[in-house]
C-alpha cells in the first residue's frame, strides 16, 4: 500500500515525467515528421506541467493579496512565470519546424522520413 | 562604468540584430560596416571586461536591482570573460570573411537575413556565458538553436532542409532535457541562481539524492546531444555540410563549444566535480570521449564530401575535449579550454579555406584538389596549416593542445588514453594528408592558369591568413594563452 499511496502523493510529478516519456518515444519511433513535431510538443508539455507541479502548495491560494487575508498560503508564481517563457519559446520552435516542414513537402513531395531518406539517396550518387 | 560594459554589450549586439533590415533598405555596404565596427566595439570591451575581471574581480549585475534569489544576475569571471573574447574575435574574423563572400547559395535577399541571424545568435552565446541563472542560460539556449538552425537551413536549396529539421528536433530533445533538469533542480532548492543552487546542493544530495541523479543525467543527456558528443553527433555533419561556409565555420568553432562550456560551468560551478565523479559520470563521460575520438576520425575517412568529412572531425576533437573535461582534475580541465580555443581557431580555418576552394570550384567534393595548392596558395596554405593542427604536428596550437592532454591522461593514469589520442592524430593524418598531397605535390594538366589569387576577394583571404597565424602564433608560444587559462582555473 505503502508504494500506491506514493503514487498518489507525486501524481503531477509522474504525469509530468510520463508525458515526457511518451512525447520522446512520440518522436523517437515516428516516421511522419508532422508526429514527430507533436511528439516534440507533449515532450514539452510534460515538463512544463512538471514544473508548476513544483510550484503548487496544497490548499494554497493564487499569489494575489486581497483585503482582509491573514497568513494566506501563496502557491509559489516563480514556476508558472518561467513556464510562461518556456511555452513561447516552445510555440516559436513548432512554427520553425512546421515551416520547415512545409518546405521539405514542396521540395520532395513528402513528409514520411523513410521516403524522404529513398529520395535522398537516390539524388546523391555514390561514386 | 566597466561593470555595464557586460549589458551594453549584449544590448549592441541584439539592437544590431533589429536594425538590420531597416538600414540595409538604406545601402547594404553601410549595414555591413557598420556591423563590423560594432563588433569591434564589442571586442574592444570585452578586452577591457577581461582585464578589469583578471586585475580587480569578478563583475556582478543584477538586473532591475533585485536580489540574486529573486531576479536574474550576471556573472562575469575569468572564464566567462575569456570565453567571450574567444567567441568574439572568432565571430568577427568569420563577419568579415562572409562580407566579401556572397556566400554561396544565400541570395541576396537573404543576406540582410543572415546578419539579422547572426547578431542574435552571438547575442546569445554571450548571455549564455555571462548569465549566473539556469533558467535564463535555458532561453539562450533555445535562442541558439533557432538561430543556428535558420542560418543552416538559409540556403535557398534543397538539402539543408532535411538536416536543418533533424538537427531542431534533436536539440529541442536536449534542451527540453535539459529543461526537467532544471525542474529537479529548482525542486530540491528553490533557487535558479548557480551560485545559490550550488550551497544548497549539498543538503540536497542527503534529502532528495534521486533529484540530483535525474538532474545530472537529464543535463549532461541534453547538453551532450547538443554538442553532438560521440554517440549523439548523429546530427551534426549533415547539419555542418549542408549548411553555408560561414555558417559552418560559426557553427563548427564556436556554438557546439558553448554547450561544453556550459557542462564545464554546470559541472565545476553547480554540482561539484566530487558529487559528479561519486555517481560515476566522469567515467561515461571518458568512453564518450575516447570513443568519440576514434570513431569521428574513422567516419571522417569514409566521407567523399569535403564538409562532411570536416564535420565528422569536429566530432572527433569534441571527444579530445571531453576527455579532457572527464579526467576532472586542473590538468585535465587545461588541456580541455586550450583544445576548445585551440579547436574553435583551427576548425575556423579549415572551413574558411574550404569555403574559397567551394568559392573557386563549386564542387564540395575530396577529390579534384590536384593542383590547387599552385591556384589558390594563400588558401591552401592556412588549409595545410590548420590540417597539421588537426593532426598534431609541432609548431601548431594543435600539437600543444594534444601535447597537454597526454600530460593529463598520464598524471591521472589512464594510460590507454594515451594510445587513443595516438591512434587518432594518425587517423586524422589518413585523412587529412591525401588532400594536402594532391594539392601541393600532384600538378594538374587541366589548369593551366596558375594563380588566380586576385581572383578571391581580399576580405575573403585576410580572415584566413590572420587564423593560420594565430595557430602558428599559439602553436610556437602556448605561454600566452596558457597564463589566461591558468588564471581562468585558479578562479572558477
Amino acid at each position: 500500500m505503502n508504494i500506491l499511496e506514493r503514487i498518489v502523493e507525486n501524481i503531477n510529478y509522474l504525469g509530468g515525467a510520463a508525458l515526457f516519456l511518451i512525447g520522446l518515444h512520440t518522436v523517437v519511433t515516428h516516421t511522419n515528421l508532422i508526429k514527430k513535431i507533436i511528439g516534440i510538443n507533449i515532450m514539452g508539455t510534460g515538463v512544463f506541467l512538471f514544473f508548476i507541479a513544483i510550484g503548487n502548495i496544497e490548499g494554497g491560494t493564487p499569489p494575489i493579496w486581497l483585503e482582509g487575508m491573514e497568513n494566506p498560503i501563496f502557491v509559489n508564481p516563480v514556476p508558472s512565470a518561467l513556464i510562461l517563457t518556456g511555452i513561447v519559446v516552445s510555440v516559436s520552435v513548432t512554427v520553425y519546424l512546421l515551416s520547415l516542414v512545409i518546405r521539405i513537402f514542396q521540395t520532395y513531395g513528402t513528409i514520411d522520413q523513410k521516403e524522404l531518406a529513398e529520395i535522398m539517396e537516390q539524388e546523391v550518387p555514390h561514386d | 562604468m566597466i561593470s555595464q560594459l557586460p549589458i551594453i554589450n549584449l544590448v549592441a549586439l541584439l539592437l544590431m540584430a533589429i536594425m538590420v533590415p531597416f538600414i540595409k533598405k538604406i545601402s547594404f555596404r553601410a549595414t555591413l560596416w557598420l556591423g563590423g565596427i560594432l563588433l569591434i566595439g564589442v571586442l574592444v570591451s570585452s578586452v577591457f571586461i577581461f582585464i578589469h575581471v583578471a586585475n580587480v574581480g569578478d563583475i556582478i549585475y543584477h538586473f532591475g536591482d533585485y536580489e540574486s534569489f529573486l531576479g536574474i544576475e550576471f556573472k562575469v569571471d575569468p572564464f566567462a570573460s575569456l570565453f567571450t573574447l574567444f567567441v568574439g574575435t572568432l565571430a568577427f574574423i568569420i563577419y568579415v570573411y562572409s562580407s566579401g563572400d556572397k556566400t554561396e547559395g544565400i541570395e541576396s535577399p537573404e543576406f540582410s537575413r543572415y546578419y539579422v541571424l547572426y547578431f542574435l545568435m552571438l547575442f546569445a552565446m554571450f548571455g549564455i556565458l555571462y548569465s549566473n541563472d539556469l533558467f535564463n542560460t535555458y532561453v539562450f539556449i533555445e535562442i541558439i538553436s533557432l538561430t543556428s538552425c535558420a542560418i543552416i537551413s538559409i540556403k535557398r536549396k534543397k538539402e539543408p532542409y532535411p538536416a536543418a529539421f533533424r538537427y531542431v528536433l534533436l536539440n529541442e530533445i536536449g534542451s527540453l532535457s535539459f529543461l526537467f533538469g532544471i525542474a529537479m533542480l529548482y525542486m530540491i532548492s528553490g533557487h535558479l541562481n548557480i551560485d545559490l543552487l550550488a550551497n544548497t546542493i549539498q543538503s540536497g544530495w542527503t534529502t532528495l539524492p534521486i533529484n540530483i541523479i535525474f538532474a545530472i543525467v537529464f543535463m549532461t543527456v541534453g547538453l551532450s546531444l547538443k554538442a553532438a558528443i560521440f554517440p549523439f553527433h548523429i546530427w551534426l555533419p549533415d547539419a555542418h555540410a549542408s549548411a553555408p561556409s560561414t555558417s559552418s565555420a560559426i557553427l563548427s568553432a564556436v556554438v557546439v563549444k558553448i554547450y561544453i562550456l556550459v557542462l564545464i560551468k554546470l559541472i565545476l560551478k553547480v554540482f561539484g566535480v566530487e558529487l559528479f565523479a561519486s555517481l560515476g559520470m566522469d567515467t561515461v563521460l571518458l568512453i564518450f570521449g575516447g570513443a568519440g575520438m576514434i570513431m569521428g576520425s574513422i567516419f571522417a575517412m569514409t566521407q567523399k564530401d569535403l564538409k562532411r568529412m570536416l564535420g565528422y572531425s569536429s566530432v572527433s576533437q569534441i571527444g579530445y575535449i571531453v576527455v579532457g573535461l572527464a579526467l576532472m582534475s586542473d590538468l585535465g580541465l587545461r588541456s580541455a579550454f586550450f583544445h576548445i580555443i585551440s579547436h574553435g581557431l583551427t576548425k575556423a580555418a579549415l572551413f574558411l579555406s574550404v569555403g574559397i576552394v567551394i568559392y573557386l570550384k563549386k564542387s564540395r567534393s575530396v577529390k579534384g584538389f590536384e593542383g590547387l595548392g599552385f591556384q589558390i596558395p594563400i588558401a591552401m596554405t592556412v588549409f595545410g596549416i590548420a590540417a597539421f593542427s588537426m593532426i598534431g604536428i609541432p609548431l601548431t596550437s594543435g600539437f600543444i593542445a594534444k601535447w597537454n592532454l597526454g600530460i593529463a591522461v598520464e598524471s591521472a593514469s589512464q594510460y590507454i588514453f594515451l594510445g587513443v589520442i595516438v591512434i587518432s592524430s594518425l587517423l586524422n593524418a589518413m585523412y587529412y594528408l591525401p588532400i594536402l598531397f594532391a594539392a601541393f605535390l600532384k600538378d594538374n594538366p587541366e589548369h593551366q592558369e596558375k594563380v588566380s589569387i586576385e581572383k578571391i576577394p581580399a576580405a575573403m583571404l585576410l580572415p584566413i591568413v590572420v587564423l593560420g597565424l594565430s595557430i602558428l602564433l599559439i602553436g610556437i608560444y602556448p605561454n600566452l594563452l596558457m597564463q589566461l587559462i591558468d588564471l581562468v582555473i585558479a578562479r572558477l
